[in-house]
């Protein structure tokens, strides 16, 4: 029933290198819902441009490093 | 299922607005037959009665969850619940507009034919226009409802 969404993007292996942070610690650093920040791991949610820079953000990453746009 | 306060919050919504107003709409159904007099006090009073038990419903449960989940309660709504409270709103207008414009529609055949006046009032629901839009309203609720567990569970 999920959606197939054009974006992809490298937040859980970033939470990985980033001394295992959480879903819960990622969401409470860029103020979203633990829900939030797993539905946009699994692309079944495209972040605003806003949530998309504070998440590379927070990562010391650009945004294109973070999030990959894959056209149809 | 892993799901948010705010969706937990909608299927409460949800399955109390169904199981209440099912319940409304079947007892007004039985008053169907009684003087006029008397259903529109039967009517009167369930309609106190509902909105007492969902009111109560809602205070009770919403209070648990929010409780349950103190953290999420405080943040409110982030970014993917707005936007999907802005897409379920759309459909439940639309719901909305259908319901009024069915209730417009018999009160413009009302008045230009008089004598279905004679029949519609041998189906002897008490306020009938009353109740049609208060259906109306119940129905875009659980349109907004369903769709917004819809897209909590399917993503956009």
């Amino acid at each position: 029933m999920a959606v197939d969404l054009p974006i992809s993007n490298k937040i859980r292996e970033l939470r990985f290198f980033a001394n295992e942070m959480t879903q819960q610690e990622l969401a409470e650093l860029v103020g979203v819902t633990r829900q939030t920040i797993m539905a946009i791991e699994k692309s079944k949610y495209s972040p605003t441009l806003e949530l998309a820079f504070k998440i590379a953000e927070i990562f010391g990453q650009s945004i294109e490093e973070v999030f990959q746009y894959h056209p149809k | 299922m892993d799901m948010s306060l705010k969706e937990k919050s909608t299927w409460v919504s949800l399955i109390s607005t169904i199981g209440v107003f099912g319940y409304y709409f079947y007892g007004i159904l039985g008053l169907v037959g009684l003087p006029v007099e008397v259903a529109l006090d039967n009517a009167l009073s369930l309609a106190i009665k509902i909105i007492t038990i969902i009111v109560m419903l809602e205070i009770i449960f919403q209070s648990l969850l929010a409780v349950s989940h103190h953290r999420e309660a405080n943040l409110g709504n982030d970014e993917r619940d707005k936007i999907f409270n802005d897409k379920s709103h759309r459909i439940s207008y639309v719901v909305l507009v259908i319901g009024v414009f069915v209730t417009l529609g018999r009160i413009v055949i009302v008045e230009y034919n008089p004598s279905f006046t004679a029949e519609l009032n041998s189906i002897q629901i008490p306020m009938l226009t009353a109740h049609i839009l208060l259906l109306s309203f119940i129905l875009a609720e659980v349109a907004r409802f369903i769709s917004l567990i819809f897209y909590y569970r399917r993503g956009r």
